[in-house]
């Protein structure tokens, strides 16, 4: 099929299970994430030229690549860090707004993040978030609710983003704590 | 088949506001990664999680209801914001296993 006249049907494909590696240089603070295919997370502390790397955290997580069935086009997405659904807590964000004026339709924002330093890496392109949102609309069943994933540019400021990254990070862990007590 | 014919049967205790609406099938993980890839829209998801992050993983694949087994407390924030969003939550005493035998014989598969 001509790619450039397909409609496209994509599929996820190549999924892979590892972890986001949230590290921080303790001389200039910098902050730094990747994703990593090893078993185990590693831990150690290390230094790269000028920065002296200390693992933060560790998010089990995944990556993938989506395929168009008809035309077999491929997308990787190695640049998507996760997606975090926006549930409205800044009326001065962008994201915020869109949320509002879609919330009734049952349109729901979802932000999608690439790694950190955003300006020093490779950053999802508007073409792929386009092609991401298409992917999850096409998976859902409902007729009347559908989602629009947006940039995380479009965030006024994260660090202060009510919303979380959708990962697997001390979920279990924060449920068994209630049970014991 | 109808998820009030299933939370009937199951006893299910709804804990948010529900929508009915038809199930196709069952997925069952504790992992958020595991349903964004594999999930179908329209699955009844089992899980013990309940951190507010599984109304956000449900509504991105279009699941059809989530049930939290083994009769765990959900936060009152994971409800409010599912609430929000339309995504249904029920809890039950049963275990997973428990729980994916009485869905089994009530005609629902994997």
């Amino acid at each position: 099929m001509d790619k450039g006249k397909c409609s496209h049907r994509w599929e996820m494909e190549n999924v892979l299970y590892g972890y986001i590696i949230t590290e921080k240089c303790f001389k200039c603070d910098k902050v730094s994430n990747y994703f990593t295919l090893e078993h185990t997370p590693p831990l150690e502390e290390y230094r790269d030229e000028e920065h002296f790397w200390n693992v933060m955290k560790s998010d089990q997580s995944f990556k993938f690549n989506l395929k168009c069935t008809e035309c077999e086009t491929v997308v990787d997405y190695e640049e998507l860090l996760g997606l975090m659904m926006c549930t409205g807590c800044d009326k001065d964000c962008e994201v915020d707004v869109e949320f509002k004026k879609l919330e009734a339709e049952r349109i729901w924002v979802y932000v999608a993040f690439g790694f950190l330093p955003i300006e020093e890496k490779v950053q999802l392109s508007d073409e792929k978030i386009k092609i991401l949102e298409d992917y999850f609309n096409q998976r859902r069943r409902s007729p009347n609710s559908s989602i629009k994933i947006v940039s995380h540019t479009k965030v006024k400021e994260i660090s202060t983003c009510y919303a979380e990254v959708i990962k697997d990070v001390n979920m279990v862990s924060l449920t068994a704590e209630e049970d014991i007590t | 088949m109808k998820l009030q014919k299933i939370v009937e049967n199951l006893e299910l205790k709804p804990l948010t506001k529900t929508e009915d609406k038809e199930i196709e099938g069952v997925f069952i993980s504790d992992m958020l990664s595991d349903v964004m890839s594999s999930a179908k829209a329209g699955d009844l998801w089992v899980t013990v999680q309940t951190h507010k992050n599984i109304v956000s993983a449900s509504n991105l694949v279009d699941i059809g209801a989530i049930i939290i087994v083994h009769g765990k407390s959900v936060p009152d924030e994971t409800i409010e914001i599912a609430n929000r969003f339309h995504v249904s939550i029920y809890s039950t005493s049963l275990s997973t296993f428990q729980l994916a035998g009485k869905l089994v014989a009530l005609g629902l598969n994997p």
